[in-house]
């Protein structure tokens, strides 16, 4: 099982990126899972399917019911509704992460949320994770770690700035990852390109790919239409078919 | 108590029977099968799930009622099934063997889930009444063809595993009026019987509690212990759940707590709880009293869902719930007395709970229990008004009746509550508090000593390197508790004798702070 997580500064265009790389991975593998484990969820959106329940609703339902759940088993309970929530969906199955946790103590929940994941996710060949820059899942656990770390920025300094800091924190939670590369986002000059090429080399971050500035994604965008749905001559479109090709030669 | 038999099968039923162990089975078994999910596409049949009635259960038996290694199935099997349907699915299992007992029943059911997850291409998921299998297409091509075989591999796995049981025998029933009439007659009132035993089974009952250790990376020296009538103060575990967890990972973060010797029955302290703490916590506390608000009471890590609280000049306890967002009687908030409690200390005067410790009949049972309960939230008290006695349920105080001390002794002694003349603890009827001194009378001689706390009158100074000055304004700190000596508190020094030092309503005002180096004038 190959572990994707895919992260950066809000906006610099993660989800863009996760969900062309769930998009390309699902075509030519039979089991990928999609976790958006993004508070601020929207890779169903950008792929185009409903989801109809999170994984932190199951969560919250847990943390009320559980002074009345009698002798049943807890942990069996909660894998059993959190199986109720994946999404299967066309070529891929979807797990949306949902809602941070609220008030009260959620050692046990994310105690037993950590061992169902691990359980789960075993079973996947390729496991693509969309998630904020503040990495919550990993820093509590309930996702072990990732193989790979793609951080998606675009040229501003903030984005870059976030980069650095999502390798530092990556490193601090001790995530064990076999590497952590970085993917340019809406670059439209030559100078930008220079200076991403740069920070790449500064931070020993492998820069994946280079995406340019699209318009067709922007009117996606603007009609709040699937990303997955983007037109196959768009350079996008292209060039994140060569960085799915990547993971999918191992 | 729910009549534990054999089921009927009704003579017209279509009925396939086979005894014995399987020589080979067409399909992989290991836990590396776990977790695998069988996606619609990819499934030959689902059996229950929400669209069937299922069930699975297992009973203990008499060894005699028990045929090992039987399995019947009453219904369709899987060769006459139709791909991409769902069919009702009802798992009975009769077990048997000298160490097996009813108590035991739910414990070796939840591992019909683990086994089966270990047979390639077959998922189950939930429990009891809910349960949802999956059998893959890839399963039938490699040679599955029946249920039986589904039986058979899941009973050589509960004996290699659980080698107490003795004899094994199953009924599976694809039968949907047969399975509606399981469920509804046998399986819904066991079930429900169980759920029952949280409320009926008591410390005295069992010979082990378990331990919780899981927030040890927040309280490194907290350990939960988990009794019967002493459920986790997280709110997460019962000692069911405590039982289960151990029993299948039983060096994991729950784990099995002999109770040794009984030192204390009303206290609740027994040897073997003791030396567990005194292990665990790293030397931290050697005892613990399970129903003792004052005495050695239990640790926490800070995650409890409602906080106890000690006010002397009532001599009774407070409850405060977190999310009450308001100041109790004491004049503190839940989460200025959380942060004394946490960390994993014995703290006197401030215990922090469950929910679910309400409803015990031990609920600090040392002190009196609810009778020497005095004040909660409304919102609280309406939630657990059906565990709290009827004829004390009334003299415990809300937010609506006071909501300071000297309201909240007013109410006290309006409804004659119990601490006014002294408390009665009803297990044992000894007299336990001598009641507020004001209204029995008292015979020693009461000495009140105001503090005053004197602003340092500095003379202001040419400035100072590096004295800093913080603004004048006086800042008053919130009125601590009035103290009333003596407390059953070790660490503090008796007062002499005959004499009673009460300080109350201390507020210390601060004129000025100025902070200075040493040696400096």
């Amino acid at each position: 099982m190959t572990a994707i997580a895919v992260t950066g500064k809000g906006g610099t265009g993660k989800t863009l990126v996760s969900a062309l790389l769930i998009h390309f991975i699902s075509k030519k593998s039979r089991k990928v899972l999609a976790v958006d484990a993004d508070p601020d969820s929207n890779l169903s959106d950008a792929l185009g399917v409903e989801v109809e329940r999170t994984l932190g609703d199951v969560r919250e339902i847990f943390q009320v019911s559980r002074d009345e759940m009698g002798t049943m088993n807890k942990e069996q309970w909660l894998e059993g509704k959190i199986y109720e929530t994946i999404c299967e969906c066309n070529g891929f199955d979807l797990l949306v992460m949902g809602r941070p946790e609220g008030e009260g103590c959620y050692c046990f929940a994310n105690s037993l949320l950590r061992g169902i994941l691990r359980k789960l996710t075993r079973h996947y060949e390729f496991v693509i994770i969309d998630s904020e820059a503040g990495l919550e899942h990993f820093s509590r656990k309930t996702i072990d770690s990732a193989d790979y770390v793609i951080v998606v920025t675009d040229m501003s300094k903030k984005g870059l700035a976030t980069a650095s800091r999502i390798k530092q924190l990556v490193k601090e939670l001790k995530m064990n990852f076999k590497d952590i590369m970085l993917i340019a986002n809406r670059i439209s000059s030559e100078e930008a390109e220079k200076r991403i090429r740069e920070f790449s080399e500064r931070e020993k971050m492998k820069l994946l790919e280079v995406l340019p500035y699209d318009e067709r994604v922007v009117e996606l965008d603007l009609k709040g239409l699937p990303v997955v749905n983007l037109d196959e001559s768009s350079e996008v479109y292209r060039r994140m078919r060569k960085v799915a090709e990547v993971f999918l030669k191992g | 108590m729910v009549e534990r038999k054999r089921i009927e099968i009704p003579a017209d039923a279509k009925v396939k029977v086979s005894v014995g162990p399987e020589e080979k089975f067409p399909f992989d078994i290991s836990p590396m099968y776990e977790g695998e999910r069988i996606r619609k596409e990819d499934m030959f049949v689902e059996l229950g799930g929400p669209k069937q009635v299922k069930f699975e259960l297992v009973l203990a038996l008499p060894m005699d009622q028990v045929e090992d290694m039987k399995v019947t199935l009453v219904g369709p099997d899987l060769d006459e099934m139709k791909e991409g349907e769902s069919y009702p699915y009802g798992m009975l299992y009769y077990i048997a063997g000298s160490k097996v007992e009813t108590d035991l029943e739910p414990v070796i059911e939840r591992r019909n889930h683990d086994f089966q997850n270990y047979i390639e291409g077959y998922m189950h998921l939930n429990q009891r009444y809910d349960i949802w299998v999956r059998i893959s297409k890839n399963a039938v091509k490699k040679g599955l063809k029946s249920l039986i075989q589904i039986a058979k591999a899941t009973m050589m796995l509960y004996k290699n595993e659980l080698p107490f049981i003795e004899k094994i025998e199953a009924v599976y029933i694809t039968d949907k009026n047969l399975v509606e009439k399981i469920l509804k007659e046998i399986a819904m009132p066991i079930y429900d019987e169980r759920d029952r035993r949280v409320e009926t089974l008591h410390d005295e009952d069992v010979e082990e509690f378990y331990s919780c250790t899981l927030c040890q990376s927040f309280a490194p020296t907290n350990v939960c212990i988990v009794s019967p009538d002493r459920p986790s103060l997280c709110g997460a575990i019962t000692w069911f759940d405590g039982r289960a967890a151990a029993k299948v990972d039983p060096e994991g973060p729950n784990k099995a707590v002999p109770k040794g010797e009984l030192l204390d029955p009303i206290g609740g302290e027994y040897s073997g709880v003791n030396e567990f703490a005194k292990r665990e916590s790293g030397g931290e506390y050697d005892r613990i009293k399970l129903h003792s608000f004052f005495e050695f009471p239990h640790t926490s890590c800070g995650c409890f869902e409602v906080i106890g609280f000690y006010m002397p000049e009532v001599d009774g306890i407070g409850w405060v719930h977190r999310g009450y967002p308001h100041p109790a009687p004491n004049g503190l908030t839940f989460s200025t007395m959380a942060g004394q409690t946490g960390g994993g200390k014995q703290v006197k005067g401030f215990l922090g709970v469950g929910i679910a410790y309400f409803r015990s009949k031990k609920f600090i049972q040392a002190d009196g229990g609810w009778y020497r309960v005095v004040w909660m939230p409304k919102e609280l008290k309406e939630r657990v008004a059906k565990y709290i006695p009827e004829d004390i349920r009334d003299k415990i105080a809300t937010e609506e009746n006071a909501k300071t001390i000297e309201e909240l002794k007013e109410f006290l002694k309006k409804v004659d509550h119990p601490v006014v003349k002294g408390v009665v603890r009803k297990v044992d009827g000894k007299k336990i508090t001598e009641g507020w001194p004001e209204v029995v009378g008292v015979k020693e001689e009461k000495v009140e000593a105001k503090p005053e706390v004197a602003a340092p009158a500095q003379a202001p100074t040419a400035a100072v390197q590096p004295a800093v000055q913080v603004p004048t304004a006086p800042m008053p700190i919130p009125a601590m508790p009035a103290f009333q000596l003596p407390m059953p508190m070790p660490s503090q020094q008796a007062a002499p004798a005959g004499i009673k030092l009460i300080i109350k309503d201390a507020k210390i005002t601060i004129g000025k702070i100025v902070l200075k180096k040493k040696g400096e004038k």
